[in-house]
């Protein structure tokens, strides 16, 4: 096989051929080799390096901090240590300090006897110690013996035990003198073991006498030192010490700044860099400056300040919230800011921005209507409401009358089905036990036959009940926009384009947005207006005008505009309303501003609408959609009168009415010339252009196209209008827009200037390059220019986003960002269910029950309701004066524990406390004839009114009449304040949440069962008499029911309080009144304390007060609690308060009586003479009112 | 090949070099937040060339005739005082008294700002009597944390209550007899109203000054600010009228060492309208002084 000579050839060997150029020979890796080396020698030497220093940028960090804390604490340590010396020089110190000197000085004596006795007996006891264990221990020896001992062993034992026992030893015994000279004595274990005991119970009983003797000293001396704590304002010197001996020790490491949470799967390492949070002092940015504290701070010393809201550190711990649970980021992430801060593309819950840090408590909140603390996020959820949001978008909690009212709707037709199934049943049992072949049978059918009769009376019941929620329900529905069914009535047809041309131009800063596709000023948001922008202004506009109410509002004279310009600054109209030029208006922001109010409406029918808002034209069933006319009543034989008390039914077929106009503004009582007076004013700041012609609104060709538009465009969310009004919302739901994926939100064409930074808005100022391709550029575009997502779009107007673009100033614009990225439901949130705010007690829920009818009413425009807010007038300049302050509104904080819950009930149902029946909106009903409906059969006058024209002032003959006032012109509580509380008929159902709010906020028990007074004595009687009109100032600011008197009262009757009041709360208001409502025109200082008691505080009270020896302010409550008008008759007899002929009109009558003698003027005056036969007919009349 | 394997590794260094510098640089952003620390303020102490300011109040126009007040409410007043007119603008040849003057802001010849002094507490107490159901004085200043001594003369209760905007409120009771109050302030407010919420036509005005240059026009319309170190200074009128808060007309002045600068004020018809924020609802709204709780 392998002898072929090919083969052998090939085994010749040959020459190596020598290559001219040998890669071995001449080449040499070495180069390569060495490189490589020397690269995996730096990559190994960078790989080290890297896991020690890279990956842990925060070991540089911590350095950094404990170098620059410590030096800080040790630039504090100086002052610290002033403010101790400081308090310890107080007068307060020094004596607390002498007297624990002095207590002890005083036991000295006892005390040092009693250590010189323990010392000498101690001496004894050791020097006996030893001896008696040793001989104690020989005797247990001894025992052991005994025990393990086998017969006569046993005895010889014992006998060792007996001589052991009574062999006696030598003690060097202390002399008992104390000179400190041994005695020897001899002693056997008997008397060592006596001695030994009985000196140690001495001992004992010596020590117990000295801690008996120092008890008094130690307390003092920690009274002393509590002083010292309490009174110290920031740390101690030797708080100081602790935290720069805790710097000293510093844990360098992750996992000694690190906080896990299992249960909330939440890992954060958050303070490995930002090591301040926690520390005790509040550390600002410039106190761990770089260049030493108070110099210029960087990006560190920013990022080492301890948390600026310790308080809600408390209640949201760490240790169970984590960090990234409120301020979301990438908690795990240590190696460097954006990663730790989550800002990556792919991370779901980037780092909240400063502005936008409340979104956070959105995220587990999301059921709150007011999150106590997150200002801006709560600035954000009433923008929502407020602002209409609410009406093209769901939210889950929001628009609460709708969705409850079409849930009873669905409810109620519902058991009718069931109902009618059940009679079908019926009628089949009974036929059937008819034909049954065995008696049980039929018996047993027609049992079955009855259950379900029952059972339909028990459905009927609930229909019953589901009835008059939706009465309830529709009473408190409202709209944001005001009622479109009324334009024909209220505004000027030529108007109505330039309106809608756009909104903001004619009131800058109005809720309506700018419908910017056919707005004027379209342009200026970089997208082109619709080509046919006229023809849809024109056609929206006619299809308004043509489906309006026809008719005209009674004629009304003009009135006097300066007493209606008093009347609307001093009523409460600014609470919520603005007035002056758009850019410096005074007033709040909740409701339109009024300045060209003129420009626009009808004088007749803003007259009507200040006199009460409420009153609707003609009432709408939602049963058959339409709205009724007198035919409907008339056909029926039924006046035509409609409201919410007995006349809210329809009468062809019995459905709930809407019979109000579906607004939150209440009605004032206020007079008719009054209402004139203020109408008046409102129409003298502006006077009314003349406008293009506007005849094409009649053309009923553009009606339908108009139609079509409303439709579109969602105008139905905000407004009545007629033919919409079960128009659903046609933007999308918001509930969880904050846990939309990046990629859904469409960028658009600006998808690559939003990633690379470049803002074609620039919200955030001119040179911010910032990449805003996230939620909250995405929102914040959205909202500042909706229009901006179709910039570059080719689209067919039927495809154009149709959001209009809402008046939003920079600050709202963040609030609501804040509050839709924080709403993220439970799949976007970085948290567990369980960590989310659901309060289970019905005092948390009541409370938030309660903040949804107080901002849907902005009863916050007028009243302070919470500790820290403040209202909309004081925010007027007029009320910051002092004698404007003493004409806000009263301070409803601690209004639960002020006032008794039944009362609060009948106060907010009719703040008059009249007693007049509040009767809302029926055209006809009171007897006006004035008001004309178009259907001329319409005005069967009702005689009904008869008892309250009496109070109606006489008109002058052009006025037409407007519906009788009940409560006219009447405070219930505190007639001397301008300002009115307003009838805002709410229905049952948000009175009893109001109520519960109150009662809730200030921690009150449901239902109040009133505590029985102890009746006064006729001596407690005679003292309380002359107390209240012996020196204290009572009666000179309380209203008595003495005219002349109560013109200059500035406080309530105390004939109110029995009902008013609860006893607990007027005691303490008694005893400091500021504490409870700062500023308050009520003096402190009128009880002081003697012992147990209070007493009242005079230089020289009344002998019969110095005799009585009970509580001066608890016999006062009493008094006042069970004041009967005729007590306060004889108190005021008693009081020496002359009822002086009036001197000359002077300085401070004149400017208050000044009024025209208007109606109301009169009204007043006739008031003053009848208000304490008013005040007790008050009384009876609430008694007799079912609620 | 070999040249492949050079470039990849020399690339695979390049980067994970880069990637190192990014990992490791710090992001240094910082803002613009620059926390001056405040100057120290230095205690006064006088060198002996101190200056005055000094000047006249006038009012222009015809001064509104006194108002009789109606004490009705009260008799005590009615006899301790049956004459009681109202007293905001109390006018005497076309002079105005119950002007604060004050300086306001400036600097001292030495540079240092007339607001970093920090000067001696008054020992004694500036007293605010009611007597005969007025404020005596009507305006008067204190120094910040001076004794504030109120006094009832009256026999009659009154409740002092002052509005502080920048100081803690207080509104207490004082019946005849009682002994003083005595308060002080802590902070420079100018000027804070003081009033009694049973009689509402008290009030008085206190002036809470850091330093001791302030001075009240007297009845001839004449103040005098005396004890001044040299410097220019801006120098404040305030008086109660015109306003929610009063009108205060300020005035720029230089004081020589031992010199006399002259300040002269006026109020009154070509003086109105400054200092009066947002709405004009003077008119409608001159009610008296009414309360609540």
């Amino acid at each position: 096989m392998a002898d072929s000579p090919e083969t052998t050839g090939s085994l010749v060997k040959k020459e190596p051929e020598t290559p001219t150029h040998d890669p071995i020979v001449s080449r040499s890796t070495s180069g390569i080799l060495l490189l490589c080396a020397l690269l995996l020698t730096l990559s190994l030497a960078w790989a080290l390096w890297d896991e020690a220093f890279g990956q842990r940028p925060w070991k540089g960090i911590q350095k950094e901090f404990v170098s620059r804390y410590t030096r800080y604490l040790k630039s504090i340590k100086p002052q610290a240590g002033k403010t101790e010396a400081e308090v310890k020089e107080s007068a307060e110190y020094q004596q607390l300090e002498a007297e624990a000197q002095a207590a002890l000085e005083q036991v000295k004596p006892e005390t040092a006897e009693a250590d010189k006795k323990v010392t000498l007996i101690q001496k004894q006891i050791d020097a006996v110690t030893d001896p008696f264990q040793n001989q104690r221990g020989r005797l247990t020896v001894i025992s052991y013996n005994i025990e393990t001992a086998e017969g006569s062993a046993k005895e010889k034992y014992r006998k060792e035990a007996e001589r052991k026992r009574q062999e006696v030893v030598e003690v060097e015994l202390p002399a008992a003198d104390g000179s400190g000279k041994t005695v020897a004595q001899d002693m056997n274990y008997e008397q060592l073991e006596k001695f030994y005991n009985d000196k140690r119970e001495e001992k004992a009983t010596l020590l117990a006498k000295k801690a008996e003797l120092l008890k008094e000293p130690t307390e003092l001396a920690k009274k002393r030192d509590d002083y010292l704590k309490h009174h110290i304002i920031g740390l101690t010197p030797t708080a100081i010490d602790g935290l720069v001996r805790k710097m000293d020790n510093f844990d360098y490491s992750i996992l000694g700044h690190q906080i896990s949470v299992n249960s909330a799967n939440v890992v954060d390492r958050c303070e490995v860099c930002h090591i301040g949070i926690r520390e005790p002092l509040d550390i600002k940015p410039a106190d761990l400056a770089p260049d030493g504290p108070g110099k210029k701070p960087d990006s560190l010393a920013r990022a080492f300040v301890s948390h600026p809201n310790r308080e809600l550190l408390q209640i949201h711990t760490p240790e169970r919230f984590g960090c990234s649970g409120c301020h979301w980021g990438n908690g795990r992430a240590t190696t460097g800011e954006v990663k730790g801060h989550g800002r990556h593309k792919y991370w779901l819950w980037p780092l909240f921005e400063k502005e936008n840090m409340e979104a956070g408590c959105q995220q587990c909140h999301a059921k709150d209507r007011v999150t106590q603390g997150a200002d801006t996020l709560n600035r954000g959820r009433d923008l929502f409401y407020e602002r209409g949001c609410v009406g093209c978008h769901r939210y889950e909690g929001f628009d609460r009358e709708t969705d409850a009212l079409s849930g009873t709707r669905q409810n109620t037709t519902q058991l009718e089905d069931q109902i009618l199934q059940n009679e079908k049943q019926i009628r089949q049992d009974t036929e059937a036990a008819g034909q049954a072949a065995e008696d049980a049978e039929a018996q047993k059918l027609l049992a079955h036959a009855e259950s379900l009769r029952v059972s339909n009376s028990l459905l009927a019941a609930r229909i019953d009940q589901a009835n008059l929620q939706s009465k309830y329900l529709m009473q408190d529905q409202k709209k944001i926009g005001p009622n479109l069914k009324d334009v024909k009535l209220k505004l000027r047809k030529e108007w109505i384009p330039v309106w809608l041309r756009d909104p903001q131009n004619f009131r800058p800063g109005t809720k309506m947005p700018t419908f910017w596709r056919f707005a004027e000023t379209a342009n200026k948001s970089g997208v082109e207006r619709d080509k046919d922008a006229e023809d849809q202004i024109r056609a929206i506009s006619a299809y308004l005008w043509q489906e309006s109410f026809e008719g005209k509002a009674p004629p009304q004279s003009r009135g006097n505009a300066a007493h209606g310009q008093e009347l609307f600054e001093t009523r409460g109209c600014l609470g919520c309303h603005s007035i002056g030029d758009a850019s410096s208006p005074t007033g709040g922001e909740f409701a339109a501003n009024l300045q060209r109010v003129g420009e626009k409406s009808n004088f007749e029918y803003i007259v009507r609408w200040i006199h009460n808002p409420r009153e609707r034209w003609a009432p709408y069933c939602p049963k058959e959609k339409r709205d009724l006319t007198a035919e409907d009543y008339s056909k029926n034989g039924k006046p035509y009168v409609f409201d919410t008390e007995l006349n809210s039914r329809c009468p062809n077929d019995g459905a709930e009415l809407q019979v109000q106009n579906m607004t939150v503004m209440p009605n004032f009582r206020l007079s008719d010339s009054d209402t004139r007076d203020i109408a008046t004013y409102l129409f003298s700041l502006s006077s009314p252009p003349s406008y293009a012609d506007a005849s094409f609104m009649d053309d009923p060709n553009l009606k339908l196209q108009g139609g079509a538009l409303i439709k579109q465009y969602g105008c139905a969310g905000c407004h009545e209008i007629k033919g919409f009004e079960d128009e659903q919302r046609i933007g999308k739901e918001l509930t969880v827009e904050g846990a939309t994926p990046i990629e859904r939100l469409d960028f658009a064409l600006l998808t690559h200037d939003a990633e690379k930074g470049h803002d074609p808005l620039d919200l955030h100022g001119e040179h911010t390059e910032k990449p805003w391709y996230n939620h909250k550029g995405f929102f914040e575009h959205k909202l500042a220019e909706p229009a901006i997502y179709d910039r570059g779009k080719e689209k067919d107007p039927k495809d154009k986003l149709r959001m209009p673009k809402p008046y939003l100033t920079p600050e709202w614009r963040t609030a609501l960002t804040t509050f839709l990225l924080g709403s993220v439901g439970t799949e976007g949130s970085n948290v567990p269910r369980s960590l989310f705010f659901d309060p289970q007690d019905q005092r948390r829920q009541d409370i938030q029950n309660g903040w949804w009818v107080i901002k849907k009413y902005n009863c916050v425009g007028c009243h302070q309701v919470q500790v820290g807010q403040n209202s909309g007038l004081m925010g007027v300049a007029y009320y910051q004066t002092p004698e404007g302050k003493d004409l806000l509104p009263p301070r409803l904080t601690s209004e639960g524990a002020r006032v008794d819950p039944n009362w609060l009930l009948r106060f907010l149902n009719d703040p008059s406390l009249s007693g007049d029946k509040p009767a809302v909106s029926s055209p006809a009903s009171a007897g006006s004839p004035g008001i004309l409906p178009a259907t001329p059969s319409a005005s069967p006058t009702t005689p009904a009114n008869a008892t309250t024209a009496g109070r109606m002032p006489a008109l002058p003959a052009a006025d037409g009449k407007l519906k009788a006032q009940p409560g006219l012109d009447r405070n219930g509580v505190r007639p001397y304040l301008k300002a009115r509380m307003p009838t805002f008929n709410f229905s049952p159902n948000e009175l009893q949440t109001l109520v519960r709010f109150f009662m809730a906020l200030s921690g009150q028990q449901e239902p109040y069962i009133k505590e029985p007074l102890q009746p006064l004595t006729e001596q407690e009687k005679l003292v309380a008499r002359q107390m209240f009109t012996s020196g204290t100032p009572c009666l000179k600011c309380h209203i008595t029911g003495d005219p002349t008197h109560d013109a200059k009262a500035i406080a309530p009757n105390f004939l109110l309080a029995g009902e008013r009041l609860k006893p607990d709360w007027t005691f303490r208001w008694l005893l400091d009144p500021a504490q409870i409502s700062p500023g308050t025109a009520m003096p402190s200082g009128l009880f002081r304390k003697e012992g147990e008691r209070w007493v009242i505080n005079l230089p020289n009270p009344p002998a019969s007060a110095n005799e009585y020896k009970n509580d001066h302010a608890q016999l006062l409550v009493r008094y006042m609690l069970l004041l009967t008008p005729d007590e306060q008759r004889r108190l005021l007899a008693t009081a020496p308060v002359a009822a002086p002929a009036a001197p000359a009109p002077t300085a401070q009558r004149g400017t208050r009586d000044k009024k025209p003698s208007t109606s109301a003027g009169r009204d007043r005056k006739t008031r003053r003479g009848t208000a304490l036969a008013r005040a007790v007919s008050l009384r009876s009349n609430q008694r007799g009112r079912g609620l | 090949m070999f040249k492949q394997i050079k470039v990849w590794l020399v690339l695979t260094t390049i980067l994970s070099l880069i990637a190192l510098g990014t990992a490791c640089s710090k992001s240094a952003t910082n803002g613009p937040e620059a926390e001056t620390p405040s100057a120290t303020s230095k205690a006064y102490v006088p060198k002996g060339d101190e200056g005055t300011v000094s000047g006249a109040i006038a009012f222009n126009g015809a001064p509104p005739a006194p108002k009789k007040i109606d004490t009705s409410a009260d008799p005590a007043c009615g006899t301790a005082n049956p004459n009681l007119t109202t007293e905001d603008t109390s006018v005497k040849d076309g002079k105005l008294a119950n002007v604060f003057v004050y300086i306001k802001d400036g600097t001292a010849a030495d540079g240092t700002k007339i607001g970093d002094y920090t000067h001696k507490t008054p020992s004694d107490a500036v007293t605010l009597d009611q007597k005969g159901c007025q404020y005596v004085p009507h305006v008067l200043g204190v120094q910040v944390n001076q004794k504030f001594k109120v006094t009832n003369s009256d026999p009659t209760q009154h409740n002092i209550h002052p509005n502080p905007k920048s100081n803690p409120g207080w509104n207490q009771t004082q019946p005849n007899g009682a002994a003083p109050i005595e308060k002080t302030f802590a902070r420079a407010e100018v000027l804070i109203p003081v009033k009694c919420d049973q009689h509402p036509w008290m009030k008085s005005y206190v002036g809470v000054v850091k330093h001791p240059f302030f001075a009240v026009s007297g009845e001839d319309g004449t103040f005098v600010i005396k004890g001044l170190p040299p410097g220019k200074y801006t120098v404040a009128a305030w008086h109660e009228k015109g306003g929610p808060n009063g009108t205060e007309k300020t005035m720029e002045v230089t004081v020589a060492a031992n010199g006399t600068a002259k300040a002269d004020f006026a109020f009154g018809d070509a003086a109105t309208a400054s200092g009066n924020p947002g709405l004009k609802m003077m008119p409608a709204l001159d009610l008296p002084m009414i309360g609540r709780h």
